[in-house]
């Protein structure tokens, strides 16, 4: 008897890399496999076994590497670590890993024997364990670490077996937006979409910074390195090839040019005119506030809307109420503030039975607006053209709100929200799909409390699928996030995540190891969770292959100025 | 009157058997390397160099079922089943089970005895001439040296190679060193007895030939760890009469500079610091090999 033959770790077979180990229990789900001394088996690595009932039949068991460990057998001690590197003491470095069962064929759900020969899954076999074989259309979103395609369900992602997508990360480090991008980018590009994909649009609401204003540029330290990570997902890289861009209008600018800072070109402005506001009833949007929500002035907000709705339009957009014109937003809130002040018309315009406690708290909030959105609701602009948000326009239509305070944003992602919920709803099938990309959803459907953006998003969550509207939200941390909007989302995405956080039973569907690595976890590495697949996966997806800011485009301004966009205004002088 | 704590666990005895400080009957001869009343304390020489590699070989053996065999022609016959084995550790930089060896077996007087073979593996045939008294339990420990011997065979011969308790059944292994934890007899005469106590460590004795059959040179050294009592840290090593006094003396030397490396400490071993920390990595890792002794009993009760 030969001490090899002893040797539980040598291999029996060629791509055996280890064998299940049956110091710990062995169940159908979750196993550990010790690995050979000439091999290696790191996180996520993807595995295959084989076992053979005693009827004959032969099941296949698939897993992915969850945790991999190393430890001194023949050590009692810590200290023993010393006299083994010291060379006193005999001891063995056993290494092993902990298998999580992604599939098993068929399935009959039998343990792995201890000693069975476990092998690395490659190729085709990788993919029947991610249920790759599983999935008519592929949307490769991004590689594991051993730089194998990774792909989400398309069927998942487009409302027919499950729609949305979550994004939980840190800001700054989890690049959340740019993996949201990514998806639109993979999901556009890599024909997955059919012959849908042209009609598919994509609305992207610009939160933070401008990095997503030039998404229709080429990222010019895009190296060949990143080049080829696109070419192992099937992916070609190059930049977002129609995109609208519409930013605010710079305040205080009576030719409305849109308030971008490092883009020159292609970016129109949106505001609302006065006719639009009150036709559309966009009044509710200003009171969505966490603030507003504790008031009692909803009732006050409705009726004044109502009132509103019955003003007559002008031709320049502004409206005449009883007979006064109107063009600014501030001389509408001055009006509205006259009406509710005069006994005369107060029931009229507040309700009845209205305190004057309550209405007194709804003019000071309506008088707080003014300031911040006379500049995105306004018929003072001479030039109209464009000046609503366009979604049908271009494939991707960014709304920049960066430079928008908290009141304005929260009403510019209301309407427009409302406005892409409103035409799906109005064209009465689900393709093409609308895809809308929205950060801080705490922020537009907090846990606490109710807004119209909170009713609105959680419409999108519930009804969205059938609807064709396929919300990919993102927030830092998903427990201050309504509940139903996460909860509808089929795929979901963590990035680097707070180490506070992670703990929280929202990301119960992450297992404890993923957990720890959310919290080290570098830019550009996600964990996607999708629901064939029981085990998350880690993903690195490549380096935008569009610029991100201005420093990486290739200095021309890109192309000209898309269609529907312009911003030379006719006389930008006008108004100094 | 000074009353200090025996270092080993009380389990494992005393490393000083009963008759320890008794003077022994044995044949000894002290006046080797030096003159009885030159008798002290010696450091390695200077020059001495610690082996590149010491090597060294331990057994272990358990018996797993007591047999009764009944012969074809009616006679009744005692045996025991027994697992044993042994295995080398070499010392080189790092410690290495380089050799381990398990092996099962059932010995017996019976006559046409035939292997036993288990579930959990086979008993070989040990015939044994006779079976009364320890007999039986002696073959065993011979089949456990003879395992040793084979096991350190491949040895290389410029490698120090210790051989875990006293050479006496150990013979073909000619270069070894017995390593003896436990003074059964003090082999020193009572003049000299003296020296023991005063052995810093990392000194020996000076090298002394012993016994009567089995005549070997032996010293004795102490290895560093507590320092209570006048015995405590000390072991006797001996190697093969073949050698010179001269090539025993450097043996002794050598052996003095390198094993106190190897002493274990208090909280890590019972038999601390005598049981060296690589014949216990070694012994561990053999009554691991042996396996679960209730399953291989268990298995005999089957296959029986």
């Amino acid at each position: 008897m030969a001490t090899d033959d002893l040797d539980p770790t040598t291999p029996a077979a060629a791509g055996t890399v280890g064998r299940v180990i049956g110091t710990e229990d062995a169940t159908p789900l979750e196993y550990w496999v010790g690995i050979a001394d000439d091999q290696f088996l790191q996180l996520d690595d993807v595995v295959a076994l084989d076992r053979t009932l005693p009827d004959g039949q032969r099941v296949e068991l698939y897993g992915m590497v969850e945790q991999v460990r190393a430890r001194h057998e023949g050590a009692q001690y810590d200290s023993d670590v010393f006299l083994i590197e010291g060379g006193l003491l005999p001891a063995q470095v056993s290494r092993s890993a902990k298998v999580i069962t992604t599939r098993v064929e068929p399935e009959v759900f039998v343990p792995p024997l201890p000693g069975t020969a476990v092998r690395k899954a490659t190729g085709d076999e990788r993919g029947r364990a991610l249920h790759f074989d599983d999935m008519a259309q592929k949307v490769p979103a991004g590689l594991s670490r051993d730089g194998e395609p990774f792909f989400i369900d398309k069927e998942f992602l487009d409302g027919s077996r499950g729609a949305h997508v979550n994004i939980s990360g840190v800001s700054g480090v989890a690049t959340k937006t740019t993996y949201a991008t990514f998806l639109l980018y993979s999901l556009f590009h890599s024909g997955a979409l059919g012959a849908a994909t042209a009609n598919t649009k994509a609305l992207i609401f610009n939160v933070k910074g401008e990095d997503l204003l030039f998404l229709d540029h080429h990222n010019a330290r895009l190296d060949e390195a990143q080049r080829e990570r696109y070419g192992l997902l099937g992916l070609q890289p190059g930049p977002f090839r129609s995109v609208g861009i519409v930013a605010p209008p710079r305040p205080g600018d009576a030719n409305a040019t849109p308030q971008v800072g490092s883009r020159a070109t292609g970016v129109a402005p949106f505001f609302w005119t006065i006719a639009e506001f009150c036709k559309q009833r966009l009044l509710p949007f200003l009171f969505a506030d966490a603030e507003d929500d504790r008031q009692q002035y909803t009732m006050v907000v409705h009726n004044v809307a109502r009132r509103l709705e019955e003003a007559t339009p002008t031709d320049g957009g502004g409206v005449v109420i009883e007979g006064q014109s109107i063009t600014r937003f501030r001389e509408l809130v001055e009006l509205v503030d006259d009406r509710l002040n005069d006994d005369a018309t107060v029931a009229d315009w507040a309700g009845r039975a209205i305190g004057g406690g309550t209405v007194g708290a709804f003019v000071r909030r309506l008088f707080g607006a003014v300031d911040h959105l006379e500049h995105l609701i306004r018929a003072d602009v001479r030039r109209r053209s464009s000046h609503p948000v366009d979604l049908d326009a271009n494939q991707v239509t960014v709304v920049d709100i960066h430079n928008l305070n908290d009141r304005a944003k929260r009403f510019v992602v209301g309407v427009v929200l409302r406005q892409a919920f409103q035409a799906k709803e109005a064209s009465g099938t689900a393709e093409p799909l609308q895809f809308v990309v929205l950060d801080e959803l705490n922020k537009y459907a907090p846990r606490e409390g109710t807004s119209p953006i909170k009713e609105l998003l959680l419409d999108v969550a519930e009804r969205g699928r059938s609807l064709g509207i396929i919300l990919i939200g993102a927030q830092q941390t998903a427990s201050e996030v309504e509940r139903r909007v996460v909860a509808n989302s089929a795929i979901r995405v963590v990035g680097r995540l707070d180490s506070a956080e992670a703990t929280r039973g929202e990301y119960g569907w992450l297992p404890v190891v993923q957990r720890q690595r959310s919290t080290i976890i570098k830019p550009g590495t996600m964990i996607v969770s999708q629901p064939q697949l029981p085990v998350p996966v880690v993903v690195e997806f490549p380096f935008p292959a569009w610029a991100t800011r201005f420093s990486e485009t290739d200095g021309t301004t890109g192309p000209s100025t898309t269609p529907g966009t312009t911003a030379i205004p006719d006389d930008p002088f006008e108004g100094l | 009157m000074r009353i200090s704590i025996e270092q080993w666990a009380p389990d494992y005895g005393s490393p000083m058997g009963p008759d320890a400080l008794a003077e022994t009957q044995a044949a000894v001869d002290a006046e080797c390397e030096v003159p009885v009343d030159a008798w002290a304390p010696r450091s390695p020489a200077p020059g001495t160099t610690v082996p590149d590699e010491i090597a060294f070989v331990d057994g272990v053996r358990r018996v797993e079922a007591r047999v009764w065999i009944e012969s074809d022609r009616g006679s009744v016959h005692q045996g025991i089943c027994a697992s044993y084995a042994a295995g080398v550790v070499r010392c080189n930089g790092s410690a290495t089970v380089v050799d381990a060896q398990v092996r099962r077996s059932v010995f017996s007087d019976a006559p046409d005895l035939v292997p036993i073979v288990t579930r959990h593996g086979r008993f070989g045939v040990c015939p044994v001439t006779d079976s009364a008294g320890d007999a039986l339990s002696l073959a065993l420990q011979g089949a456990m040296a003879d395992l040793e011997s084979a096991v350190s065979a491949p040895v290389p011969d410029d490698c120090l190679l210790v051989v875990d308790g006293p050479l006496r059944e150990r013979r073909g292994m000619d270069h070894a060193v017995g390593y003896v934890k436990t003074h059964h007899v003090a082999y020193l005469p009572a003049v000299v007895q003296d020296v023991i106590p005063m052995l810093e460590p990392g000194q020996r004795t000076p090298v002394l030939l012993i016994g009567d059959r089995f005549r070997r040179w032996s010293w004795y050294l102490r290895l560093p760890g507590d320092r209570s009592h006048g015995w405590a840290g000390v072991v006797r090593c001996e190697i093969s009469p073949d050698r010179t006094v001269a090539e025993a003396a450097a043996v002794a030397d050598g052996c003095t500079l390198a094993l106190p490396r190897f002493a274990s400490e208090a909280h890590k071993d019972a038999r601390a610091p005598q049981n060296l920390y690589p014949i216990a990595g070694l012994e561990r890792e053999l009554r691991h090999r042996l396996g679960d002794a209730r399953l291989l009993y268990r298995s005999l009760r089957q296959a029986a």
